[in-house]
Order: structure tokens, then sequence, then C-alpha cells
């Protein structure tokens, strides 16, 4: 378990709506500081400004999806040390023992609850080493 | 020379046909038969021999009882009368008898004695009257002796050595009357009597021969027709089953044919080489080609020129290893340029010597189906991702709203937000079941099996469902002894199926009713069922209560939500699981469920 809180949040996601849902539940009811990134192609960048403590990626994007995304940060210093947690919906048994092979801090499958979507990344975040 | 060989070659080639011709008929010829033969001849004979000897018998009484004493005279007279009338009876016997065949060689025994006996009573008249009688009465009884002698060659001709028996009982006395008379020329008389004796044997011998080597014949001709007759008869037999089996196979043809014709599926003949040998007619319309301008043309003319390497080793299998294939996908080009993909059977036709003498090719239209899977598989992922995602903002969103995160709100706007929210969940839910389901139907889905006690499971799923215990005002209560029992299955999928049992349990008991779930060993299994106190399942839904999209009541579901696909997944998942689920109606009212899973054993 890391010896802070979880504070700094990352989350790529194209569908602005989830976006908007994702940035209240946290900050509201989490109480953590957000950053969102619609174009994954601009995220690296994004993150290496914003430091953020977790990254989430969603699985399915056009342009770039999750998981390519995910491996492009493991290639780069300022991103490779970050914790990502996949938000999916549709991500087979196979795909996330793949993504824990490669890494993954944890999956959060679609539909999440927003009340409970802080307390499931605190879990996450607790759990890691 | 040469000719001289040939001639002598087919000369002995001639005789041996003839040897084997003979070894034939002796072979074909029944021995017993044979003989049976010989002695009805000789039997057939006998009144020639007993009139003869009655009436040259007569005659010699009346010539010798004037000159001799006539009581010697009369009493041989009685003995000639008493061996006539016995070889009669004789005579008699044998045409009464009833195996004439099988008797055969006691009938000869008997003809042979009576033979004897008839040639002796002349030998006693040439040995008592011959010396005492008058030169002339001599030559009479001489010239007597000579013709009964002779007359016994055609009778006894089928059996020599019964003529041998005869002419010796005639013979025998008078040579030796002859040989002890004291007068030289009688002496030399006598002298011949054994020659002419050996003369009629040996004449009466190549008699024997001939009547013999001719009832042989007669016997295998016999035999022979016999056969021949049997043979023809089996022949007739035969020629009437050919007629029936030619007329049978013809109406198959004919039927063959008709299937091929008729059939709705495409079907090709091709020869091994892979020319088009015959097409049908649902082949015609398929294709869009008329058969005559198929005939003749090679099978690649209906398929894609880029499959053409494929369709080779195809085809090499098929005409190679002579093996059939069965569900080859390919794509053809109509003669209208659309393409279309048919799935084929291909079998080829292999005569006894193993070589392809035609190859076979049934045909099935799925480009449509192809195209309806093609379609469910992508309306199947437009439901998996294209509905979710709004769902998750709708849901989201509402969530957010009534959970008061977002300041308190009126409470009528409350109430609405949360029947907004139930009712996304609910539309979310049936898109999981619809997933669930064809998931599960596609053979797509994988169980995660994994060994925990049944204690956990329910206790598991007694937290899980709280809500809907709460909304429904009823309380879940656990009892049992299988608690402890272990199984080895899914344990996410059978929280589903507790789920579903639990919630229906929930929603159709009384308000502050009870539901109990109890554990319990049932064979090999452990049973774990839900028992509810509510209004119980009516007639005629309890046959299809495991279908698909199957309520009892429709107002009921928009009450109480549901998709009418939860038992059928649960039964389809329990199944899956190796168990098998059910219902039945609970003692003072209400409905138990239950399911039963294989019980992990160490």
């Amino acid at each position: 378990m890391p010896d802070r809180p979880l504070q700094r949040i990352c989350y790529v996601e194209d569908d602005e709506d989830i976006q908007r849902i994702v940035r209240t539940s946290l900050e509201r009811i989490g109480k953590m500081t957000v950053a969102l990134v619609t174009d994954p192609t601009q995220a690296i960048g994004v993150m290496a400004e914003f430091r953020p403590d977790l990254v989430m990626l969603d699985w399915m994007m056009p342009v770039m999806d999750g998981p390519t995304l995910f491996r492009q940060m493991k290639l780069r210093p300022e991103t490779s040390g970050l914790p990502v947690v996949f938000i999916t919906a549709r991500a087979s048994q196979r795909d996330l023992d793949e993504l824990k092979v490669l890494g993954a801090a944890g999956t959060i499958s679609k539909p999440f609850s927003p009340k409970d979507l802080p307390e499931q990344l605190r879990a996450i975040w607790a759990a890691m080493p | 020379m040469n000719h001289t060989t040939t001639a002598n070659g087919s000369e002995s080639a001639l005789e041996v046909s003839t040897k084997a011709v003979e070894a034939e008929i002796r072979d074909r010829a029944d021995p017993r038969e044979v003989l049976a033969d010989r002695v009805a001849q000789l039997y057939r004979q006998m009144p020639i021999a007993i009139g003869a000897t009655f009436i040259a018998g007569a005659i010699a009484t009346f010539e010798l009882q004037g000159r001799w004493l006539k009581e010697l005279v009369l009493m041989w007279w009685a003995i000639v009368v008493l061996f006539s009338a016995t070889a009669s009876l004789l005579l008699y016997a044998y045409s009464r008898s009833a195996d004439k065949v099988a008797s055969a060689p006691q009938w000869l025994r008997w003809l042979g004695i009576a033979a004897l006996a008839n040639g002796a009573s002349w030998g006693l008249a040439g040995g008592v009257f011959f010396r005492s009688l008058s030169d002339e009465q001599q030559v009479f009884l001489a010239f007597l002796f000579a013709g009964m002698a002779s007359v016994g060659i055609p009778v006894y001709a089928a059996s020599w050595p019964i003529f041998a028996l005869y002419a010796a009982g005639i013979l025998g006395p008078f040579f030796y009357v002859l040989l002890t008379f004291g007068n030289r020329l009688f002496v030399e008389i006598a002298l011949l009597v054994p020659l002419f004796y050996a003369i009629n044997v040996a004449i009466a011998y190549r008699l024997t021969q001939v009547f013999h080597s001719g009832y042989r014949l007669r016997q295998a001709y016999g035999k022979l027709t016999k056969d021949h007759r049997l043979l023809n008869q089996r022949l007739e037999r035969q020629l009437v089953e050919l007629e029936e089996a030619r007329r049978q196979v013809e109406a198959s043809g004919r039927k063959l044919a008709l299937f091929a014709e008729r059939a709705p599926i495409a079907v090709l003949e091709l020869q091994p080489n892979g020319t088009v040998a015959e097409v049908n007619h649902a082949a015609e319309i398929l294709f869009g080609y008329a058969a005559a301008e198929l005939v003749g043309a090679s099978a690649k003319k209906l398929i894609r020129p880029d499959l053409h390497g494929d369709f080779d080793r195809v085809w090499q299998g098929l005409v190679g290893a002579r093996e059939s294939v069965a569900g080859l996908k390919l794509t053809h080009p109509r003669r209208d340029g659309i393409d279309l993909v048919c799935e084929w059977t291909i079998t080829p036709l292999v005569n006894v010597e193993r070589q392809v003498i035609a190859v076979i090719a049934q045909g099935r239209d799925v480009t449509a189906q192809l195209e309806a899977e093609r379609m469910k598989k992508e309306f199947t992922s437009t439901l998996s991702h294209e509905l979710r995602t709004p769902l998750t903002s709708i849901i989201g969103s509402l969530q957010l709203v009534t959970s008061g995160v977002m300041g308190e709100v009126d409470k009528e706007v409350a109430e609405l937000t949360a029947v907004a929210e139930r009712n996304g969940q609910r539309l979310l839910d049936l898109i999981n079941d619809i997933l669930d389901i064809e998931k599960i139907e596609s053979g797509k889905l994988t169980l995660a099996p994994e060994l925990f006690a049944v204690d956990e499971l329910v206790r598991e799923s007694m937290v899980l469902n709280k809500g809907f215990a709460e909304r429904f005002r009823v309380r879940f209560q656990a009892h049992g002894d299988a608690a402890e029992r272990k199984v080895h299955a899914d344990r996410k999928r059978l929280l589903q199926v507790m789920t579903n049992l639990l919630s229906n349990a929930a929603k159709f008991s009384p308000e502050g009713g009870v539901v109990d779930i109890t554990t319990e060993d049932a064979g090999p299994n452990v049973r774990i069922a839900v028992h509810d106190r509510g209004g119980g399942i009516p007639e005629d839904f309890r046959s299809r209560i495991f279908g698909r999209f199957t309520q009892a009541d429709s107002t009921a579901t928009r009450q109480k939500g549901g998709t009418g696909l939860g038992l059928a997944i649960c039964k389809r998942l329990v199944e899956l699981m190796h168990g098998r689920i059910g219902f039945q109606d609970r003692a003072g009212g209400g409905t138990t469920f239950w399911f039963e899973l294989p019980r992990h054993t160490t």
C-alpha cells in the first residue's frame, strides 16, 4: 500500500458525458483532483504535466484504444511507473488476464456505479504494493 | 511328323475324355440302384424260367413214365412242380416287397438258391434216369438238358454267377453219368460238357457286363436328368429373381434421378478430372447457368478465381485419398456477377477396384444464413457496447442525483429520478440477460470453476440481495445441514443463479414474509432450495417456466421488474455445471425452487 492517500486521477475517455459523471463522482464524493483527456494521443503529454497518482483508461476509444495507450505509456519513463485501471464494457477474461500480466493495477467494469467509484479506486490503490 | 503327333495327341485326348465320361457315369450311378435294376430284370425273366421248366418237365414226365418206374417219375414231376410253385411264391413275394433297392442283395441270394434248385431238379433227372433209357430217349434227354441250359443264358443274363449255378445244377450230374457210362463216345461227349459249360458261362459273363453297364448308364442318365431338372428349376427361379432385381435397380435408379433432379439443393456430378458431368435443376437456378453451359466445363468455372488453389487442394484429397468432404464453404460467382456462398458435401464415388469413377457434390446456398449470423453478431456487439455506454451515463447521472451528492432535491423530483434510475437498471438487466443467453447458447460462455463451501454461496447471495429483501419487505433466512459441503463450480455464475431465485422469491412473497434458503444432500449432489410463500406457479405456466421470455403475468413484470430470461439463464448455467434445476409446490402454500450440483469429494 502506497504511503500517501489517493489524490490525483487522470481519466482518458472519449465520451464526454461519462467524463462528466466520473469527474462529479470523484470530486464530490471522493474529494479527489481529476484531469480529463478526450484524445488518447495527447494523454501522455497531459500525464507528464499533471503527474497523477493513478490513471483510468477507457478500453474502447476511437483512434487509439486503452491497451495500446497503456503499452505506449510503458515505453515512456515519465509514465511507465503509473498505476493504470481499465474501465471496460466487454473485455473477455483472457484480455483481463493479459492486462494483469502487462501490469494493470485493476479493472472496473462498465456500467459502474458513480456512488461507489471512489471506494472501488481506493480499494485498488490500497491493494497495490 | 508334326502332323502325326498332332493326330496322336488329339486321339489320346479323345480317349481321355471318353474315360472321363465313363468315370463320370460310374460316379454318377448309384451302385445300389444298379444292382436293384439287375435284380428286377432277373425277376422279370422268372415267369419264362418257371414256364419253361413246367412245360419241359411235363413233356419229360409224359415221355419217361411208360418206360420206367412210374412212381419215381411222378415223384420227380412232383419235385419240379414244387420248385416251380416255390419259385412263383418267391416272385410273388418280390413283387410285393416294399424297398426293392435296400433288399436287392437279399433277393439276389434267394434267386441264386432258386436257380440252383431248378438246375438241380434237371440234374436229378439226368443222374437217376439216363442210364436206363433207350438210345432215342437218351438223345431226347441230352437235347432237353442242352436246351434248358441254353435257355438259362438269356434268363439269367443279368447275373452270370446265378447262370453258373443253374447250369452247374443241370450239367454236373449229367457230366458224371456220361463219364461213368462205360462207353467211349459218352466219355468223349462228357469231356465236351465242361467246355460248353465254360463257353456258356463266359457268354453269360459278357452279357452280365453289358447289362451292368446298360443299367449303370440308365441310372446315370436318370440321375443326370433329375439333376438337370433341379438345375433348370433353380435357374428358372434365379432368372425370376434376377428379373425382379433388375426391376428394383431400375426403380431405385429412377428414384435416385428424381431425388437429384427435384432436390432443393444443388447436385453436381463431376468427373475425376474436375469436369462437370451432370447438374440438377437447383444447381442451374443457383448459379444462373443452363445445364448445357456447365456440362463439359471445369468445376472451377463456378468458383471464384482466388479460391482455385483451395479447391485444387480439396480436390486432391477427394480424388487422391478418396476421402469425402463435408461442410466445405466456397464462394461462387453467379452468372450475373453476384457472389454467393455454398456449403458443400462432396463424396467421391469409388468402384470395387478403389478407383474414383465420379465425384458427387451437393451444395446448399448459405449466403443468407451467413449474412444472418453476421447481423446477429453485429447486433450482439451493438447491444453490449452501443447500448450499455449511454445507459452508463443515464444510470450514473440519476444515481448521483438520487444519492444527494448534488445537494438536496425536491422530494417529488427525487421520486421521479428514482423511477428513471430503476427503469434504466431494468433495461441494463435485460441487455445483460440477452447477452448472457446468447453467450451460453452459442457455446461461448467459459466457466471459471473453483472450490468453495455451499455456505459461502448462500451467505454471499443473501448480502448481495439485501436490496431486494428491503424493497419487497421480506426476510431471508438460511438453514440446513449441508452448509459445509463443497462444490467445484463457477462462483460468480452461481451467485447469478442465486440472485435470480432470491429476487423472484422476494418479488412474489407477501409483505413481511420469510424466504427460506435450505441446503441438503441429495444422493451424490448438494441441493440448494429457495422457498417462498407466494401464490404459487399458475398451471399453464409450469411447462414453459424455464423457457425464454416467459413470465406468468405481464402486469407483475411491469410492477416488480424482471426480464423473463432469468430462469432460462439459471437452467442453462446449472446444467453447464453438470447440475439440474427444478421447482415444486410448497406444503402450506408457496413454491420451492431448487438446484443441485455434484458434491465435491476428495
